[in-house]
């Protein structure tokens, strides 16, 4: 199992350098010019777009950028975001919590949910429930992440106003309430401090973001499960079960559910990729200052600093959390080893 | 029974919490858009950054609320030019203090015009440097030239403790600069206790035109305005009014800058009291603002723009000729250098369409290409209107009949994304295409950078394009728009015109504002008889917020980079 962590770890430095690789070839079908777009401010300043070029070697051979961009990222100098207007470290740092915290309210929900409504359709295949949650389930992964958002918005905090629409906290806590930052979770943090006002506030503040997040995930996961439960079933060893007598939920929980869920947990995986990537419009709707809305924002800036880190760290995220799953895999399948 | 209880117990208390508070009396809140990029006034030349910047420090002096004429007092009580128009003494306030309780000196003062010149780099705001010490940017030959003697002799203390700023040549439009932002006073000692610049020669040539918008002044910041720094994150700026200040305490006490990008979020906020005043830009969305109970709009807020259909009469880009000649396929490179060309696409085009359909009825058809608000404008100066029948007879005059015998194929550029220039270019395309079938006008859309730059090199034909002020003098747009040396858009027009050249030349170089007046509405006049651009109508603003905010109304300044539109120090609830 060490040698696999530790070659599957060996691996990363290659991915990471691939992927910057990729985007720094990317970015060279930009223009000089339009690279240097980030740096400018107004139109009246485009008449010093030669000094500027010049003066960030956006003129340079890519290789000659590149490799200075390299030299930089291995002693810990990402670069300055002209997105965040910070060191790109100092961005991930500050604002990473914040995505993280959203990832983790998030997945406390989508798997269970799902594996629960998937359980409950495969188990009254064809009822009504079965087929309503079908067609929620297609109409849930059918919609893009910006429209459930805004959705969840107008009729949450617009219409009815049981929910915040923005922001980690109300405003006026950062006034009345700060928080001193220890974690950057704002949930922690506040129970660290001891606000539980706050926390409460907090909470309230991510139904919305984590709903939004969730929705598309649990519709995709459900309708996994509904059919791995339905595949499970038909099985010998399900059939074996039953007919030594054991009850229907012994056999349907104990027996079948248990491997059904194997392919979920890989699943988990790309959830944890869909969670980042959907937290790019997630964030930036709800105005939630994470990862997500930084690399939106570094993206439209064309501020290249800032997209190079935010892939780097995404990179690095993505083949983390690969790793983690194949670990726990094992765990849920004796069977596989990494030897 | 005892579990649902206790489920029951918690969502009661988590319910009712959700009694979200609205701003309260003592606060104000708003929805932003735009991202900082400094706190550091020496850098800043944004509007984002911007709005904590010209509330938490003071420059020499400012403008009243709308006036641009007139100056008023700031850090700076009273000052005068020398007879030759090269020193300018300042009279500094007395007892003003800095955030941190140190009281201004002219030290101060100096040390913070200095630390602008020597540090300012090519994002930063390059009219002070072009004042004080004849160049806008840092580049290698000043770095190299360029002595510490120099700088030290700019700008000085006296014996009287007056701040003496000495100019290498006579420049009317100084005090106009001066007000920006970028010459706000910051205190020597903090500053340079901060690891800074020293203030002295040992030291100099490490900070020339160095990346300062992340230094350690942006990131602590005190100055002597009515507001001070509290804290700020990825979306929120927070600040504290400062008891001490020399003018007495704001009544607002706290302000907080949320940066929500989504629209519906910030019009939602709005109409539910969670925000003070929200940005909406569109006035095609006013309508989800307006009208709702406790939102008011403060409307026909005059820009500060300058919009133009810029006509190059020199394109030095062979592929943008097509045939080069008239034969219908292509235009010689010279094509706008007859004036009948030139006023036929004048004639051609209806600023009405654009008022009504893109400004939604709330437009100004300009006279001149500055605001209506600056030092000059003439409102009697005469304009294009549509009218095809001249455009028609124009173009018969224009290169000896060749141009309606044998028609043209001509482009006209628009940065792609901007919508009000693609519909005023596409309004030029339809009107001279119908004057004419063998007449082919192109609409482009590309980035904005490559249209700038290409622009900027002569080597477009035809764009749309507008200038923003700097600072709030009259040069800053007609030397921009007509100086065929000192101008900016020399390259989009390729206007040379020695008397147009001289008349902005000697309105720069005159002291007497009715002397400037006149040499300004002369070159209206001028601008209208050469037609070197065709002039845009000038989009109305507006601002939307909650109507418990007073004194937004009687302060508003186009000046003001805040999303209030003045000082915080104004308002009240």
């Amino acid at each position: 199992m060490l040698t696999f962590i530790l070659r599957r770890l060996a691996s990363l430095p290659l991915v990471m350098l691939a992927l910057t690789l990729l985007i720094v070839g990317l970015l060279q079908f930009l223009s000089p010019r339009e690279r240097a777009a980030s740096f400018i401010k107004s139109e009246n300043q485009m008449r010093n777009i030669d000094l500027i070029i010049k003066e960030n070697g956006l003129d340079q051979p890519f290789y000659v950028q590149y490799w200075k961009w390299l030299g930089n990222a291995t002693q810990g100098n990402f670069g300055f975001s002209k997105a965040s207007s910070l060191p790109v470290l100092d961005t991930i740092i500050q604002r990473f919590p914040a995505t993280l915290e959203l990832a983790i309210f998030a997945s406390l929900f989508i798997i269970p949910i799902a594996v629960w409504l998937g359980t409950l359709s495969a188990l009254g295949k064809d009822k009504f429930l079965d087929q309503m949650l079908r067609v929620i389930s297609v109409i849930g992964y059918s919609l893009p992440v910006f429209v459930v958002g805004i959705l969840l918005l107008v009729v949450f905090y617009g219409a009815l106003g049981v929910l915040p629409g923005f922001g980690r906290t109300d405003t006026v806590l950062a006034i009345t309430d700060p928080v001193p930052v220890v974690t950057g979770m704002i949930t922690i943090d506040s129970i660290l401090a001891g606000k539980w006002n706050v926390l409460i506030n907090a909470l309230q503040h991510m139904i919305l973001p984590v709903m939004t997040l969730s929705i598309i995930q649990v519709a995709s996961t459900l309708k996994v499960m509904r059919n791995q439960l339905l595949d499970v079933l038909k099985a010998d060893y399900v059939r074996t079960a039953r007919a030594k007598g054991l009850s229907d939920n012994m056999v349907n929980i104990k027996h079948a559910r248990r491997n059904a869920i194997l392919p979920i947990v890989t699943l988990a995986g790309f959830t944890i990729q869909g969670l980042l990537s959907g937290a790019v419009i997630t964030e930036t709707i709800f105005s939630y200052p994470g990862i997500g809305s930084w690399g939106a924002t570094a993206a439209v800036q064309l501020d290249y600093a800032g997209v190079m880190g935010f892939a780097l760290f995404i990179g690095v995220i993505v083949v983390i959390s690969n790793l983690v799953i194949d670990i726990l895999y094992s765990f849920f399948d004796p069977r596989v080893r990494f030897d | 029974m005892k579990k649902k209880a206790m489920y029951t117990t918690l969502a009661v208390g988590f319910g009712t919490m959700l009694a979200f508070a609205a701003v309260p009396n003592n606060t104000l809140v708003s929805m932003v858009i735009g991202d900082i990029t400094t706190l550091d006034p020496s850098q800043a030349y944004d509007t984002a950054s911007g709005e904590g910047i010209e509330n938490m420090y003071e420059t020499l002096l400012g403008y009243e609320g709308r006036n641009l004429t007139n100056l008023k007092p700031s850090l700076a009580t009273a000052w005068k030019f020398s007879s030759d128009g090269k020193t300018l003494t300042f009279t500094l306030r007395k007892n003003v203090k800095f955030h941190s309780g140190a009281v201004m000196t002219c030290t101060d003062a100096e040390y913070s015009f200095e630390r602008h010149l020597i540090t300012h780099d090519t994002e930063a705001y390059p009219y002070i440097s072009d004042t004080l010490l004849g160049f806008p940017y840092w580049e290698d030959e000043q770095k190299k030239s360029v002595t510490w003697a120099q700088i030290n002799k700019t700008a000085e203390c006296n014996a009287a403790g007056q701040l003496v700023l000495t100019l290498p040549k006579k420049d009317p439009t100084a005090l106009a600069k001066l007000s920006y932002i970028a010459m706000s006073i910051v205190e020597k000692k903090y500053t340079v206790g901060l690891g800074e610049w020293s203030g002295g020669e040992a030291d100099w040539k490490n900070w020339v035109g160095k990346d300062m918008a992340n230094s350690a002044l942006s990131q602590k910041p005190n100055g002597t305005g009515a507001y001070r720094f509290v804290s700020r994150n990825a979306t929120q700026q927070v600040f504290k009014h400062f008891p001490d200040y020399w003018d007495g305490a704001a009544k607002i006490e706290n302000v907080i800058i949320q940066k929500v990008d989504e629209l519906a979020t910030r019009v939602l906020a709005l109409n539910k009291g969670d925000t003070d005043i929200a940005s909406v830009i569109n006035r095609a969305n006013l309508g989800q603002v307006a009208g709702q109970p406790g939102v008011k709009v403060l409307d026909d807020l005059p820009s500060s723009a300058s919009e133009m259909y810029f006509m190059n009469q020199n394109i030095k880009e062979p592929k943008e000729l097509g045939s080069g000649k008239f034969d219908g396929k292509g235009i010689p490179a010279n094509f706008f250098s007859d004036i009948n060309v030139r006023k036929a696409f004048a004639s051609a085009f209806d600023a009405n369409v654009i008022i009504s359909k893109i400004f939604l009825g709330k437009g100004e058809v300009r006279t001149m290409a500055m605001p209506s608000t600056y030092l000059g404008y003439d409102k009697t100066v005469p304009v294009y209107s549509y009218d095809p029948e001249k455009a028609t007879t124009f173009m018969k005059r224009a290169f000896g009949g060749q141009v309606w015998a044998n028609g043209f194929t001509v482009n006209i550029y628009f940065n792609t994304g901007n919508t009000r220039r693609q519909t005023i270019a596409e309004l030029f395309k339809a009107n001279i295409e119908k004057l004419n079938s063998k007449f082919r006008v192109n609409v482009v859309g590309i980035a904005f950078s490559e249209l700038l730059s290409k622009a900027d090199q002569g080597k477009l034909s035809s764009l749309v394009g507008s200038w923003a002020a700097d600072y709030p003098d009259s040069d800053n747009f007609l030397r921009a728009f007509y100086h065929s040396e000192g101008g900016a858009f020399k390259g989009r027009l390729s206007y040379i015109d020695p008397a147009m050249d001289k008349l902005i030349d000697q309105a720069k170089s005159t002291d007497t504002v009715a002397a400037r007046v006149t040499l300004y509405k002369a070159i209206g006049r001028r601008a209208y008889d050469q037609v070197p651009g065709v002039l845009m109508p000038a989009q109305v603003g507006f601002l939307t917020y909650r109507d418990n905010v007073k004194g937004l109304a009687e302060n508003w300044s186009p000046l003001a980079s805040g999303s209030f539109g003045t000082l915080w120090k104004n308002l009240s609830k």
